[in-house]
């Protein structure tokens, strides 16, 4: 029986896997982030470049003051930031330089805990892009092993980059990253052990006075979290598999932002690691009041509420992560093909195995899924292909796990807009980018003007400064006011319901 | 910090409460008789009787400790700067939501805080302490007349007596000091000279007990008889060399103390002169507090709470922005046509106005007790525009839809004030409201005559 802490996730991954990352503003947030600060989170999954660019981009708000305010609302729980290190904001690679000044004023604005994250599992990356947040002053760096169910990924492959992970002074825990929600209890009882007996190993190589008793690995071992998504109903069981086997955390969110394609329900894990005979340092009047303002945000914006999944036998071969798997869902409404959707996930396992069977993370599942779009709605399979495909199979995102299917790196390849691809010049650097941008502009507008378009960074400051307060149940009232200055011919109004009648009438004060 | 006991009463009460829930924080509050029905008992989680009186240290700690409480917060008035109760909830403890015990003593007493003051550079009224009739009238002739006498212990613009010429000061001394014994338990006096023409301004100051911040001024120069009735922020026509020099030596005195929570240094400024002196540093959450919250975008309850949770400060002096002018006028259960007469009883009607840029603190509404022998402020009306002519018709909008039936109150007179163009230039010195009302009183009766004569005439004709 163990200590179990929690990372909420409800404000970065649950927001992106439920509501497309778009559904949280800066008032939304700043709301409830003074009363998820007192909950006892280990750290609250806050951002990433992706949801940084959607503050600007839909909610005309400026995610560096986002940070900034959220930490000083919640100054006692670390804000994590989730990023591969390969890139801000737009999808194509950046310099080494430019990502390096994001992170400096990332930690200046309020992050403390990093994520470091590379899909195809090379290690130099990690090390490097750990040591660079490490350098920014990163607090708390976390490497993820991405989860996937395919030959080479075994818990032997797992357990060597952990292994290399544990020898890391840069890197202070690591976490097993299930975005698709694949691991089984089953498949965890062999994993987890694995993982944990190399991180603890290194450790002890790294000159550990205490002498390598069984009993000491917990202390010795540099902890291991668990993220797994809800996609087809695993992670529930497998969250508390993980708890018997020494995982030190569980990444959860709360109320609707919980279940469906997101991370387990915080309420009820606690309930049930609790019933299991863990101890978790949870205030639960406080976690009952965070879940539900997230539910009672869900009713007044329309949001859909996360629902407990079902298990999809089918779901092994496509692997879409709930987030991508949304917004593929609301691309194809928009063009008004949501019949297809069931052709297009058929078609992404193809074109997955056919690109060499990349993990299903960021910007992985969006090439795949994208191209399947294409595929599905073109003439010809391969008829279009997106420059962020074309990239992918010139190694611009590094060396893919297995082979590229060759007649389709032929057909990839041998594209006119290929070969300009591969004369491409390295991406810019910033004194390169300072000179085309606007001369005396902040760090942080600079970050945005590099990686935006013009546009989009002007009508976030011509916005002005966002709303810091909000209020679920003033919604319904805000409607009807707003409804009402849109129809200026009214000259009266009356609100009647039982033991309540409202009459308002245009004239004079008496 | 879980649930915190909250140990005051009225609108301070509402304020306090509503953080807490911001902040996911449970709140008790401290009920005596008939508090208990009132709309701040209503709004937190849960109450404690704790008798007659707000002024037991004792029976608050008890209180808090029943209720499972692991803070205090105190509100401002009753036991909000008496270190006893500090000293008491370290004891049992708990945490007191302001500053140590020892900061407290430290400004608490009038005199040790003149010691303080001067040791950290700030200048002072000249004045000092008397401890005989004989003294008394030695420094008096020393600083030059008129004089004001002060209690030590006293606070609040309670124990203060203006003294203009030499005769008077032997029977002033003795009313003094029987008056500071009886009020304050402690018959020490001091002397100051009599500034007759000055503007009352305050700095908001917030420590950590390491780092001490300034969150700008306000202006209270609208007072009668040493009471606040009206304030804003920032204050209004003060030269920016005077205005940084003042916010330098407030920020001065909070570093001295190693000061921790909010504090409120007063200054008296002469601002013809460019100068300005230590009045005295209130040690918690003052009345006036709104307006700086309104010009600088913060929540200061939360900063107080923060950083009694032991918490560094968690803004640094470049992040405090300050924008926009804010006024707040103090709706007092009063009768200014009457010599401000408190007038207790039952409130019939009130309602408040809203709209952009208008807040209301209270703790009343309709059905409402105003009990005697408690602080009269029924509600603070606050305004805020992006400048002072801005802020200045919002309020004349705002008091102009506020209705209180029931009990008289200052709502018409702040109306007048607002509609009054020498307080519309902005600047008015503490003289000021004295002067207002002496006009507005001899225009009563003009109106009172021509009304009397018109009826006369409507008479004759009918």
């Amino acid at each position: 029986m163990a200590d179990i802490e929690l990372v909420d996730t409800s404000l970065r991954d649950g927001n992106q896997s439920l509501w497309g990352a778009t559904g949280l503003t800066t008032a939304h947030i700043l709301q409830i982030a003074p009363v998820m600060d007192r909950v006892g989170f280990r750290a609250l999954d806050f951002t990433s470049s992706t949801h940084m660019g959607i503050s600007v981009r839909t909610h005309k708000e400026d995610p560096w003051e986002l940070i900034r305010l959220t930490h000083a609302a919640a100054p006692h729980t670390p804000l994590q930031f989730i990023g591969s290190g390969l890139r801000f904001i737009s999808w194509e690679p950046v310099h080494p330089d430019l990502i390096r000044l994001a992170y400096d004023r990332l930690v200046v604005a309020g992050m403390s805990r990093f994520v470091v994250l590379d899909p195809m599992h090379d290690m130099e990356a990690v090390l490097r892009t750990a040591r660079m947040l490490r350098r920014a002053g990163a607090r708390e760096i976390i490497a993820a092993l991405t989860y996937t169910i395919s030959a080479v990924h075994t818990d032997d492959f797992y357990a060597g980059l952990a292994g290399q992970m544990a020898a890391c002074p840069d890197i202070d825990r690591v976490y097993v990253k299930d975005p698709a929600g694949l691991l089984t209890p089953e498949a965890a009882r062999t994993l987890i052990p694995a993982v944990r007996v190399r991180l603890g190993e290194a450790v002890l190589a790294l000159g550990d006075d205490d002498p390598p008793e069984s009993g000491s690995l917990r202390r010795n071992t540099k902890p291991l979290e668990l993220h797994s998504h809800c996609t087809i109903g695993l992670s529930p069981l497998t969250c508390l598999a993980a708890a018997d086997l020494g995982v030190a955390a569980l990444h959860t969110a709360c109320g609707s932002l919980a279940n469906g394609t997101s991370l387990p329900n915080a309420e009820r894990v606690v309930a049930n690691l609790r019933e299991l005979g863990h101890t978790v340092d949870i205030d639960d009047r406080l976690l009952a009041r965070v879940a539900g303002y997230f539910t009672d945000l869900a009713l007044a914006e329309s949001l859909p509420a996360g629902q407990p999944r079902e298990y999809d036998a089918s779901f092994l071969r496509h692997q879409v992560a709930g987030g991508v798997m949304t917004t593929t869902r609301r691309q194809l409404d928009e063009l008004g093909l949501g019949d297809r959707f069931g052709a297009v996930m058929d078609e992404v396992s193809r074109v997955r195995a056919e690109l060499g069977y990349p993990i299903m993370v960021t910007p992985f599942p969006q090439i795949v899924c994208g191209q399947a779009l294409y595929n599905v709605l073109g003439n010809e399979r391969y008829q279009h292909v997106s420059d962020q495909a074309i990239r992918y199979v010139l190694g611009r995102f590094g060396r893919p796990t297995a082979a590229v299917d060759p007649d389709v790196a032929d057909r990839i390849l041998s594209r006119p807009r290929a070969r300009e691809l591969t004369a491409e010049p390295p991406p810019a650097s910033p004194a390169e980018l300072r000179r085309r941008l606007p001369a005396r502009i902040s760090d942080e507008e600079f970050l945005l003007r590099a990686t935006m378009p013009a546009g989009e960074v002007d009508a976030m400051l011509a916005a002005g400064p966002a709303r810091r307060h909000y209020n679920p149940g003033l919604k319904p009232v805000l409607d009807l006011l707003a409804g009402l200055r849109e129809r200026p011919g009214m000259s009266g109004l009356v609100i009647d319901k039982p033991g309540f009648r409202l009459e308002l009438r245009e004239g004079t004060r008496q | 910090m879980r649930r915190v006991l909250i140990a005051n009463r009225g609108e301070i009460a509402v304020r306090v409460v509503r953080t807490c829930r911001a902040l996911g924080v449970e709140t008790v509050l401290t009920v005596a008789g008939a508090d208990r029905d009132a709309v701040p008992a209503r709004l937190a989680d849960a109450v404690a009787p704790i008798g007659a009186s707000y002024l037991d240290a004792d029976a608050v700690v008890r209180a808090a400790l029943a209720a499972g409480a692991d803070a205090v917060h105190p509100g401002y008035g009753f036991l909000a700067e008496s270190p006893r109760l500090a000293r008491a909830c370290d004891a049992a403890g708990l945490v007191f939501i302001g500053p140590t015990a020892e900061q407290l003593g430290a400004v608490g007493d009038k005199l040790a805080a003149r010691d303080r003051a001067t040791a950290a550079g700030l200048p002072v009224v000249p004045g000092g302490a008397v401890g005989s009739r004989a003294e008394a009238t030695r420094l008096a002739d020393q600083i030059g007349w008129p004089v004001l006498v002060k209690a030590a212990g006293g606070g609040g613009g309670r124990g203060l007596r203006a003294v203009a010429e030499p005769a008077q000061l032997d029977a002033a001394i003795e009313r003094a000091t029987a008056e500071a014994e009886a009020a304050f338990g402690d018959p020490r006096l001091y002397l100051e000279r009599l500034v007759t023409s000055g503007r009352h301004v305050e700095v908001q100051l917030l420590g950590d007990g390491e780092r001490v911040i300034c969150l700008g001024d306000r202006d209270c120069s609208v007072q009668r008889r040493y009471q606040k009735l009206l304030e804003e922020a920032p204050a209004p026509l003060l030269d920016d060399g005077l205005r940084s020099g003042i916010r330098r030596a407030a920020v001065a005195f909070g570093r001295h103390l190693g000061y921790r929570g909010l504090g409120t240094v007063e200054f008296l400024v002469d601002a013809r002169r460019g100068d300005f002196y230590f009045l005295e540093m209130n040690a918690r959450i003052q009345v006036e507090h709104p307006v700086t919250e309104a010009i600088s975008g913060l929540d200061l309850v939360a900063e107080q709470i923060a950083v009694a949770e032991g918490g560094p400060l968690r803004l640094a002096q470049d992040d405090v922005r300050l924008a926009g002018h804010a006024i707040e006028c103090r709706i007092n259960a009063e009768d200014p046509g009457q010599g401000f007469r408190p007038s207790p009883g039952t409130v019939t009607r009130a309602v408040f106005p809203a709209g952009p840029g208008i807040r209301v603190d209270t703790h009343v509404q309709a059905g409402s007790a105003v009990p005697p022998g408690y602080d009269s402020l029924l509600a603070k009306l606050i305004v805020t525009g992006r400048d002072r002519a801005q802020a200045l018709a919002r309020l004349r909008g705002a008091l102009a839809r506020c209705e209180i039936e029931g009990v008289a109150t200052t709502a018409a007179l702040h109306a007048a004030l607002a509609a009054d163009p020498e307080f519309g230039r902005g600047g008015a010195d503490t003289g000021y409201l004295a002067r207002f009302l002496a006009r507005r009183a001899g225009t009563a009766v003009r109106a009172d005559v021509t009304d009397k004569k018109a009826a006369a005439a409507g008479a004759r004709r009918g």
